[in-house]
């Protein structure tokens, strides 16, 4: 009985070791899976940022996009940046302060950049005014009966007669 | 009338337009930079070996104060460094005592020894760092190599060129710089 009763302990034991492995286990991997997470939501707000970043020395490439070497090493300032708790205009402002608005993709809403904004509205305006315009000369031309003499109206007859032989 | 003063318009827009990217693609330009006005920004870098004898491992911009400077950007795979290397040589040789030149190795990672090739084939005698990084490319906002900056004995940037710089460019500039 004794001999059992110590079996059991044993059994009992190693299910109590099992069981906390499994535990420390599922701790574990929720750590981690929480630090990937961390890590995968940092590298999107990374690769957010870098696209609205032109990359100074590529032709129509963002930071995020592109693989030269200064485009990596202004990822890295943006990673550095995000990880010491600075927000998003902070990091586009610190690449406005050494490049100029020419840095940014999305040019800002003043000055001479307003006009990028504006003029393709006014384009559309003027095209539909334009369109208004057109539309009211050819309701016109359409309205007004067009008057024949009759030699001409003569011609017009003679014609469709021809074309429907 | 109307529609030849249209037809005027819609040309002379498609020509500025085409002029605009003509002068675009042009190296050797004149582009603003947001540093004119404001002092030129401090770095210490590790210096190619002929300079490190004389001036230690590293060079720190922030020694130099009260001096004026031309820090010349460049790589060693940028067909307008070597382009400009003699006239910079030259200048450094009429006006080294004056004027402070300092030339960054720069967007060129891993190929420090071509760097050092580079120095001693057009001899510059002028202090020359190596930015493994490219980490003071981002801090003076540059586009590309090369690129150039003169600064005042206050330390501010009065004039940034890109592209290769001529004799006359460099003569004129340092001209400012010690008037």
């Amino acid at each position: 009985m004794r001999h059992l009763s110590n079996s059991v302990r044993q059994v009992l034991g190693l299910l109590a070791v099992i069981g906390g492995l499994a535990v420390a286990d599922s701790v574990q991997s929720e750590e981690a899976k929480s630090r990937m997470d961390s890590v995968r939501q940092l590298e999107q707000q990374v690769f957010d940022i870098g696209r609205k970043l032109r990359c100074p020395v590529c032709t129509a490439e963002s930071v995020a996009e592109s693989s030269v070497q200064i485009a990596i090493e202004m990822r890295w300032i943006i990673q550095e940046q995000l990880e010491q708790g600075l927000g998003e205009q902070e990091i586009l402002a610190f690449f406005q302060s050494r490049y100029g608005d020419w840095i940014l993709l999305d040019p800002p809403k003043r000055g001479v950049h307003l006009m990028l904004w504006l003029l393709p509205i006014l384009a559309a305006l003027l095209g539909l005014v334009f369109l208004a315009f057109s539309f009211r000369r050819w309701q016109n031309v359409a309205k007004n009966s067009i008057e024949l003499d009759n030699a001409n109206l003569n011609r017009v007859r003679k014609a469709v007669e021809e074309a429907r032989r | 009338m109307t529609r030849w003063l249209f037809i005027v318009a819609v040309t002379g827009v498609l020509s500025a337009l085409f002029l605009f990217g003509l002068l675009r693609g042009k190296p050797d330009r004149e582009i603003a930079s947001n540093l004119i006005g404001k002092h030129a920004p401090d770095f210490t870098l590790p210096l190619h070996k002929g300079f490190a004898e004389n001036l230690g491992e590293n060079f720190s911009l922030a020694e130099h104060k009260g001096q004026p400077m031309v820090i010349n950007f460049w790589a060693s795979w940028c067909p307008p460094c070597f382009q400009e290397a003699p006239a910079l040589a030259t200048a450094w040789r009429k006006y080294g005592t004056e004027v402070l030149f300092v030339g960054v190795q720069t967007q060129d990672p891993g190929r420090r020894d071509e760097g050092q090739k580079f120095v001693d084939q057009f001899a510059l005698g002028f202090p020359n760092v190596f930015d493994s990084q490219s980490s003071l490319s981002i801090d003076y906002g540059l586009f590309g190599v090369p690129e150039t900056f003169f600064v005042n004995s206050e330390g501010l940037v009065i004039y940034r060129h890109t592209g290769p710089l001529s004799k006359i460019t460099l003569d004129n500039q340092i001209g400012k710089l010690v008037r």
